[in-house]
């Protein structure tokens, strides 16, 4: 039976929680409806020069469950958006539930601001001052730990890196545990912390150019993610299909990958748009049908990129476009420095069996 | 597993050789690559030393392209072509005959000695070659590198769970494979040592300024290394189309988190027991049937008193049937690497019969001191061999090689 990396194989993963932190506040509804405030950040190498960001607000009450927890006194803010975007999804899980739920969790910078931190403090105090209580926390592991430990997540763990398409990465990783029959659910979560280094990281990337113009590039944070199961009748949402792996280093190749990755769908496909304030923008729109028609006014507002966390924060989004009239729709995952894959998403209407 | 997965390739960059068969001679012979560390400056340390690998001659490569690539990348892409060409999917000119190939792949720090020369210039205000550091220092850069290298695309899957994400790779290659999900997959970890790296260890006290001496009463830390090691996973009847003989099976597979503490194993091991016996019953086998075990053994006082633990409860009666090292004294701990290297040397031990010897064993720990490997015991007849890895945040992973039989 040859299944998963086929190119055009199909998989049945039903979507049965949904979390999401985002700069626009905590919950599914802020992702779809919040507006997002922007923040002027400085650069490191050129202090002087700001640039819009969207940034989490820790404070928000949501986050005070977490804080109270002793595992996670010393974690990065990225292990918070996690903790608190999984909170949301295993909603409604009992212990012996979570007992046998898996955990995936896709970065791509994973814990920066405690790496920036740690290194700083070490070329500007010597390595002797090196802080042995931020180390642990810069490894891109520690976030996975702490998610399973608070949440008590007794089935597989991973923590997966990559750029944007790793989110496919781990929906795959998820479908094969499950596949397998390791775990009854699997978690699958995207995350991404801002940290003032990345405005230097996009700006020497020229992403940051075109900023005054529309659409702009503006960096961002959060987490997202979703419970999935292997479908049943009676589920509502699926991901039918999910392709990824076409390699680019350059626009041109970019532009060939995203050819090669889309040829496996069907070309009739409507498309969940959501590189327009990317670099990858312009082939997405050159290559895909425009999203379903609806009124200007529906379109949630803009989050900023972050990453795995928009390419999870994507396919809610689109998902919660989604209704029986519209039971088809493509969510490309433009990865911005390694790949370009795709996801196909599915409305039923439920069985009820 | 549903399909038997066997292995056609292997392709080792450690610090004691360019290639497997180098490593592993050296290894047998009871050679160590404990050296003076030059690579960045040590001096606020409390160690000084580690175990480097010499970079490879990468051929076909002009020094601009050479210069855009990463340590990393530079230890991962011979180690690839190592075992694409053992599993004769390369051709002539060194590409890969498979054009589309999954990757599952291990790192914990990807380029970051780029990421650590970003950081310096723009805190010095600097501007220039920024985009050269930025743009290759995370662990997908590595893999783009390594498709580019040797001509080949398709889903790539890099896993970063710590220390043990070497096995974890290649436990998640097989997985791929059993369940036909893929016919081949290349799997490995690659790994080089980083300043900040070396720094956060040495912090912690981890890092030993002595020998390093895996379950030894007198151990007290560990020695960093680096490296990479690369292996193809498939089906037999995926190889046998080529003609290719496997060298042996990859049985089995476990995985699990250990919730005690974030750098700490659970004191009696339970974890690492429960993954263990999960790779065992998905090898079908029992525990006295596994001739050696490659063990984590960083030689930290926490780690080995409860890994030796974990194996007595383990192999319970049989303890005595079993041999153990652990190769982390002559290498170094390559950290996301060193699952994929350890499983290299676990194979090799069930190919050719002869063990790895413990280095720097002075008093031995009671619990597993008549099973750790010496110079009288150092060869045997096996039919199965298991490789052991633990990391941060609790990830425990164990691997159960056997020999293929047609």
């Amino acid at each position: 039976m040859r299944r998963l990396f086929f190119p055009g194989m199909k998989t049945d993963l039903a979507i049965i929680g949904q979390g999401a932190v985002t700069p626009a506040g905590i919950g599914i509804t802020a992702l779809l409806r919040g507006h997002p405030t922007e923040t002027m950040i400085p650069m490191v190498s050129r202090p002087h020069r700001h640039w819009p960001v969207y940034r989490v607000n820790l404070s928000d009450p949501a986050f005070e469950r977490w804080q109270r927890e002793a595992r996670l006194r010393r974690a990065s803010p990225i292990s918070y958006y996690l903790v608190e975007a999984a909170g949301q999804a295993l909603m409604g899980l009992d212990a012996s539930e979570r007992a046998q739920t898996g955990l995936v969790i896709a970065f791509s910078a994973g814990c920066l601001a405690y790496s920036r931190r740690f290194f700083e403090g070490i070329l500007a105090q010597g390595q002797k001052s090196a802080s042995p209580a931020l180390f642990p926390e810069t490894v891109f592991n520690s976030p996975v730990s702490h998610v399973a430990a608070t949440l008590h997540l007794e089935g597989s763990a991973y923590t997966l890196a990559g750029d944007e398409t790793a989110w496919i990465a781990a929906l795959k990783t998820a479908w094969l545990w499950l596949d397998q029959e390791r775990v009854k659910q699997v978690l699958v979560l995207g995350a991404e912390e801002f940290d003032s280094v990345s405005l230097d990281a996009y700006q020497s990337a020229g992403w940051l150019r075109r900023q005054r113009a529309k659409p702009g590039f503006i960096p961002s944070e959060g987490a997202a993610g979703v419970l999935v199961r292997r479908a049943k009748p009676s589920d509502a949402k699926i991901i039918s299909q999910m392709e990824d792996g076409f390699i680019h280093r350059s626009r041109t190749e970019a532009m060939a990958a995203g050819q090669r990755c889309l040829q496996h769908f069907d070309s009739d496909l409507p498309c969940y748009w959501s590189a327009q304030h990317h670099w990858l923008g312009k082939i997405e729109r050159k290559l895909t049908h425009p999203p379903y028609p609806c009124p200007p006014d529906s379109k949630p507002p803009y989050l900023g990129e972050a990453a795995t966390a928009s390419a999870a924060w994507n396919t809610l989004r689109a998902l919660a476009s989604m209704d029986p009239q519209h039971p088809r729709l493509l969510v490309p995952v433009w990865g911005g420095t390694h790949q370009i894959g795709a996801l196909e998403l599915e409305c039923h209407s439920p069985s009820g069996d | 597993m549903k399909r038997p997965v066997v292995i056609t390739g292997l392709g080792a960059i450690t610090p004691l050789g360019e290639n497997v068969s180098q490593s592993w001679e050296a290894l047998i012979a009871g050679k160590d690559a404990d050296a003076p560390l030059e690579l960045f400056d040590t001096t606020g340390c409390r160690c000084h030393r580690a175990a480097v690998a010499a970079l490879p001659h990468l051929p076909g490569l002009r020094p601009k392209a050479l210069s855009r690539l990463s340590r990393a990348s530079r230890l991962a892409i011979p180690a690839a072509r190592e075992a694409l060409a053992a599993a004769r999917l390369l051709d002539s000119a060194g590409r890969s005959l498979l054009p589309v190939l999954p990757l599952a792949v291990s790192t914990t720090a990807g380029g970051m000695a780029f990421g650590e020369s970003f950081v310096r210039d723009i805190l010095a205000h600097k501007r220039l070659r920024l985009l050269g550091h930025v743009a290759r220092y995370l662990p997908q850069q590595q893999i783009l590198d390594l498709q580019q290298a040797l001509g080949f695309e398709g889903p790539s899957v890099i896993i970063a769970n710590a220390c043990a994400s070497g096995a974890n790779a290649l436990g998640h290659a097989a997985g791929l494979v059993s369940s036909g999900l893929a016919d081949c997959v290349l799997t490995g970890g690659f790994e080089a040592l980083t300043e900040l790296v070396f720094a956060g260890f040495d912090c912690l006290q981890a890092t030993t300024v002595e020998r390093c001496r895996p379950f030894d009463l007198k151990r007290s830390g560990l020695l960093l290394g680096e490296g990479a090691a690369f292996l193809v996973l498939e089906t037999p009847e995926h190889a046998g189309r080529r003609g290719v003989q496997p060298l042996c099976r990859l049985s089995g597979y476990d995985h699990g988190t250990d919730f005690f503490h974030l750098t700490q194993p659970e004191p009696n091991g339970q974890a690492l027991v429960k993954v263990m016996r999960g790779a065992s019953e998905a090898a079908a086998i029992l525990p006295r049937e596994i001739g050696y075990i490659n063990a984590h053994g960083t030689a930290t006082p926490v780690n080995d008193g409860t890994e030796a633990q974990a194996y007595r409860t383990f192999l319970e009666d049989s303890l005595n049937q079993v041999r153990i090292s652990s190769t982390k004294a002559a290498i170094g701990h390559a950290l996301g690497a060193a699952g994929s290297i350890e499983a290299v040397f676990a194979l090799m031990a069930l190919i050719t019969g002869k063990l790895p010897p413990q280095l720097n064993l002075q008093t031995p720990i009671p619990e597993i001191a008549s099973v750790l490997v010496t110079e009288k015991n150092s060869s045997r007849a096996m039919r199965h061999t298991m490789s052991v890895n633990l990391g941060f945040g609790g990830s425990n992973a164990a691997l159960v090689f056997s020999r293929h039989e047609n």
